[in-house]
């Protein structure tokens, strides 16, 4: 009979439970699908890391002959005649030559600290077509002793037209083992698909492209790779002696080198953990499991903080029935008995729901990562742990939580639980507010009173309203993060055509193509970065700042310097900075910021870089052109149009994430919405009643019930727009920092003002059945006997 | 204001079953007049009071108050019209508890046109002491006498009193019934007050009996008890 009875009564709420299971399910399954996916990536990445001996830390070397290069080549390498403006050219020009000075190299680092072990690491980009889309491979030489390639399938290449590429690449692509790619006009057959260690993710500069649709790894024979005419890049992994840790490197290294006068060819090192192409996974499945945690707690506490409410909720209309029941001997247990059974009948199954979704997500979730990370996975297996977690933890809490409540008012005696509640103090949060809201009209004062009457209720809407707007402006805060990386720079410029110049040759122009000079690796104020002479009357590529007014002109007073160089290292306008190219330094003072996010970058005037390295002022090795340039005319020719493709794709991604998060914050924004002012309604019945009865049209008792939803909830928008705020640029900062990659979220008016109309919108979606209730209730109720 | 009912039924259905709770009722109640209507427990006082105010429609017949006939009014209106010209006291008393005395009055003021001050009304209801005051820290007679200054605060030209000394004690009930008599001499306010005890109706202008949904008897009292001298039944 009991159990008939509270069955009866948990049925008209059917639709409150029913949302409310629908957040349990959330909450489960986000746990175990981030869990379960991660830990399939987890266990085998840690093995292939270790079987692949993959680097622990990267060391990145000036492209450029200091003296003691400039010594060695003259006094060691008799075939070189000049010493050429970059190592990677004295490759064409005399490999053994090349590799003796990068061996001097590597002997300095290892003669100035102990316990490492080190190997070089050189690259070679081809950019090819593939069906009519602009594909990069970046081919790796394969290495003896650190980040070893690593086959998923098929072999190694075995002789001059094969090649290995990822298997991401290949899946993206539908090419299998056999099927041909064309590299410089050269047919290869796939023979396998590889791994290296150090590139999980397939991430060849700052830019946070990483596609694995246009990008792959590649694996060549040792005579094909050098048998390529791209330039070659190189630079050192390492790999610490038994004992030797993160943080002694830090301490012995990373501290020291750049004050090292031996080392000055070391333009930076960084630990694996912080090098976003190797290292970027660790923070990655630690994020991801952070993050899982973090938001199936907050959801499963707003599920849980609701259930509390309902069932006090449920039990305070049925305390009368509860008395009768107790004054006629029912003991506590054979009372809360069939309470404690329905919730639990109620909230396991959406608990189990959650769970298994959270298995059969598991699977998509873990290939989710492997389309942006290159590494093995593993079939998705359930373990214990993630059922404790994600089942009997969150059910465990219910209960108990429900068995407080309950065993709270059956606590109380038969004939007080016979008499209306009687409410004996107003709360906290009453007390303190009413003095602030002296003033205020008393429908607007309701409107406030009302809510701080149900502290818990009034904490789940804040929490879940906060939780909504978060996420709602992170999503727009996304919008647009690889435009401003990449595509608005390459728009706002019209140097559509890149060429790079042979090594001994200055670069010759036609028409309307412009001389250039890039430097990879300069060194800016002890920083290692990106330095481009351009002349300051060049008509392809004008500087802009973040106004939008063209500064190129100021290059004839000092050196300009992208937002994200200025970011990352703290300077700007005004600042006096030496910059180091090859042999020479000279103090210039920043005169501009451009608005760019392409990497450490500066701009400098054409003729003072040509005068540092050559002392003459018409060197330059590389030309921009709007037109297309002639691949017979330069070593590499590179458009932009392909660069721009790749921002695109990745603008895709972004996008995809920006709208999942939307929905997400609709869907859980609305349903807490939806239970809170529908209970509202239900607790204010008789108020609402009264309200008509005095005069009241539905209008104005709307705004007094439900109105200070709608005040709080934009009042909790307005709040989390600066904590919002705060937490990108922290996340903006972290990533600087940490990666030395600037990820330009931004928040505009525009996205504030969207934000706001969706969270408006979510917000009448979910009291709209309220507001309807609110409608139907008629005049007669305030006549009944209750006390409110 | 006066009140006149033509031919009024109201009949409610519960499956094939019609019950009659108010049956052809002709009834005229006077400007500033102090109406009791007396009846037992299923009479239909209560639903002839909803009827009358308004809050209710009747199956068929006329409600008219002054020249506006309400039975033909939609929802709208009617709200309008009970924000301009009634007020209501129930038995329960419905205060918000979390607003003050003088706040749960205003909540009344705040849709008049022509109100009374919150000060003015509370000292006539004598609770000008307790105006800081939360309804929980009043007595069951002082909280009535609150719904009585919500009520009163708007000015209305007819007041609506469904059983409002039923859940009080005969000291306080007399209280409560002094202040209604005071509000409607002083300010001239049409009164219908409903209850099953007889007693009260020594205090008011006309008695109108009902039983079964009809009007049995009515009686006009030539003279009037104040409240405080009426012997409780």
């Amino acid at each position: 009979m009991l159990f008939r009875n509270v069955f009866r009564t948990l049925k008209k709420q059917y639709v409150q439970l029913l949302l409310l299971g629908v957040i349990i399910i959330l909450s489960s399954f986000i746990y175990t699908t981030m869990d379960l996916g991660i830990g399939g990536i987890y266990t085998p990445t840690e093995q292939y890391f270790d079987e692949t001996n993959q680097e622990e830390f990267a060391m990145r070397m000036m492209d450029m002959p200091l003296e003691i290069d400039s010594d060695y080549i003259t006094t060691s390498c008799p075939l070189v005649t000049e010493v050429p403006f970059s190592i990677s050219a004295l490759k064409v020009i005399n490999k053994d030559c090349y590799y003796g000075l990068l061996e001097n190299r590597l002997n300095t680092i290892t003669s100035e600290y102990d316990n490492l072990i080190l190997e070089l690491r050189e690259s070679k980009d081809v950019y090819f077509d593939f069906q009519g889309t602009a594909n990069k491979v970046r081919i790796l030489k394969d290495s003896e002793v650190i980040n070893l390639s690593f086959f998923v399938d098929g072999e190694k290449p075995s002789n001059n037209n094969e090649i290995a590429i990822t298997e991401a690449y290949a899946k993206n692509n539908n090419l299998v083992i056999g099927n041909t790619l064309n590299l410089d006009d050269k047919d290869y057959t796939i023979s396998g698909f590889v791994l290296f260690p150090d590139y999980s993710l397939a991430m060849f500069s700052d830019a946070l492209i990483f596609d694995n649709e246009t990008q792959t790894m590649g694996l060549l024979t040792d005579e094909e790779f050098e048998n390529l005419n791209e330039t070659v890049y190189f630079e050192i992994a390492g790999v610490f002696e038994e004992g030797y840790t993160d943080l002694d490197f830090e301490e012995d290294v990373i501290d020291d080198y750049r004050n090292n006068e031996n080392l000055v060819f070391v333009t930076s090192t960084l630990l694996t953990i912080n090098n976003m192409r190797s290292g970027a996974i660790y923070a990655e499945i630690e994020g991801g499991q952070n993050t899982a945690i973090i938001l199936s707690l907050l959801i499963a506490s707003i599920a849980l903080l609701i259930v509390g409410i309902m069932v006090s909720k449920v039990l305070q209309s049925q305390r009368g029935a509860i008395g009768i029941l107790k004054s006629m001997g029912y003991t506590n247990l054979e009372i809360t008995l069939p309470y404690i059974f329905f919730i639990a009948i109620l909230s396991f199954p959406a608990i189990i729901i959650g769970y298994f979704l959270g298995v059969l997500g598991a699977e998509p979730m873990k290939n989710i990562y492997l389309i942006v990370y290159l590494l093995p996975s593993q079939a998705v297996a359930q373990t214990l742990e993630t059922f404790v977690i994600a089942v009997l933890v969150p059910f465990g809490f219910l209960i108990i939580v429900s068995y407080i409540i309950i065993r709270r008012i059956l606590s109380q005696k038969p004939v007080t639980l016979l008499n209306p509640p009687i409410t004996s103090n107003a709360n906290f949060l009453t007390k303190r507010m009413h003095g602030f809201l002296k003033r205020l009209k008393i429908t607007t004062k309701i409107k406030h009173l009302l809510l701080y009457r149900n502290m818990i209720k009034f904490s789940v809407f804040i929490i879940g309203m906060f939780f909504a707007a978060f996420l709602i402006l992170l999503s727009f805060s996304m919008v647009g993060v690889m435009d401003r990386m990449l595509y608005d720079y390459y728009d706002n410029t019209d140097h559509n055509y890149i060429g790079y110049c042979d090594y001994m040759d200055i670069c010759e122009t036609t028409g309307t193509q412009e001389k250039v000079i890039e430097i990879p690796s300069a060194i800016l104020d002890d920083e290692d970065i990106y330095l481009v002479g351009l002349d300051p009357d060049n008509e392809l590529h004008k500087l802009l700042n973040k106004r939008g007014k063209e500064i190129t002109n100021d290059l004839e007073n000092g050196i300009i310097i992208t937002t994200s160089l200025g970011l990352i290292n703290g300077v700007g306008v005004g600042d006096s900075l030496l910059l180091q190219v090859g042999e020479e330094s000279k103090e210039f003072e920043v005169v501009g910021v451009t608005e760019e996010y392409t990497g450490k970058k500066a701009y400098i005037d054409i003729e003072e870089l040509a005068l540092l390295l050559t002392n003459t002022t018409t060197y330059s090795n590389t030309v921009y052109s709007a037109t297309e340039l002639s691949e017979d005319d330069f070593l590499i020719v590179i458009s932009t149009e392909d660069i721009l493709q790749q921002a695109g794709i990745m603008q895709n991604l972004f996008n995809i994430m920006v709208y999942v998060m939307i929905i997400a914050s609709v869907v859980i924004g609305s349903i807490v919405v939806y239970i809170l002012t529908v209970m509202t309604i239900e607790d204010n019945f008789y108020n609402i009643s009264l309200f008509k009865v005095i005069g009241y049209n539905n209008k104005e008792i709307d705004k007094m019930i439900l109105g200070g939803y709608l005040t709080y909830g934009i009042g909790t928008f307005l709040v989390t727009i600066p904590i919002a705020y705060g937490l990108f640029y922290l996340m903006t900062y972290y990533m600087a920092q940490f990666y030395e990659i600037l990820m330009p979220f931004r928040f505009e008016i525009w996205h504030g003002i969207l934000s706001l109309v969706i969270f408006i919108i979510l917000f009448f979606l979910g009291a709209y059945v309220a507001k309807r209730k609110l409608s139907k209730i008629s005049l007669q109720e305030a006549m009944k006997m209750y006390q409110v | 204001m006066s009140i006149k009912l033509d031919n009024v039924t109201k009949t409610y259905f519960t499956g094939e079953v019609e019950t009659h709770a108010v049956k052809n009722v002709d009834l005229e109640i006077k400007n500033g007049e102090f109406v009791v209507l007396l009846g037992p427990s299923g009479s239909g006082k209560s639903t002839m009071l909803n009827i009358i105010s308004g809050l209710d429609n009747p199956t068929s017949g006329k409600i008219s108050i002054d020249d506006e006939i309400i039975s033909d009014m939609n929802a709208k209106q009617l709200t309008k019209f009970r924000r301009d010209n009634l007020g209501f006291i129930f038995q329960q008393y419905n205060l918000l508890q979390t607003l003050s005395v003088k706040e749960n009055v205003e909540v009344g003021r705040e849709v008049s046109k022509l109100p009374f001050t919150v000060e003015e009304v509370l000292e006539q209801v004598g609770l000008t002491p307790q105006t800081t005051k939360y309804p929980f820290q009043l007595s069951g007679g002082e909280q009535q006498r609150v719904s009585i200054a919500r009520a009163v605060v708007k000015n209305p030209k007819i007041m609506f009193c469904d059983e409002p000394t039923g859940a009080l004690d005969e000291e306080m009930a007399k209280e409560v019934l002094g202040i209604l008599q005071k509000l409607n001499e002083t300010y001239k306010t049409s009164v219908v007050l409903i209850t099953h005890n007889p007693s009260i109706g020594a205090m008011a202008d006309r008695i109108i009996k009902l039983n079964s949904g009809e009007v049995v008897e009515i009686i006009e009292n030539k003279t009037k008890l104040k409240a405080s001298e009426i012997s409780w039944g």
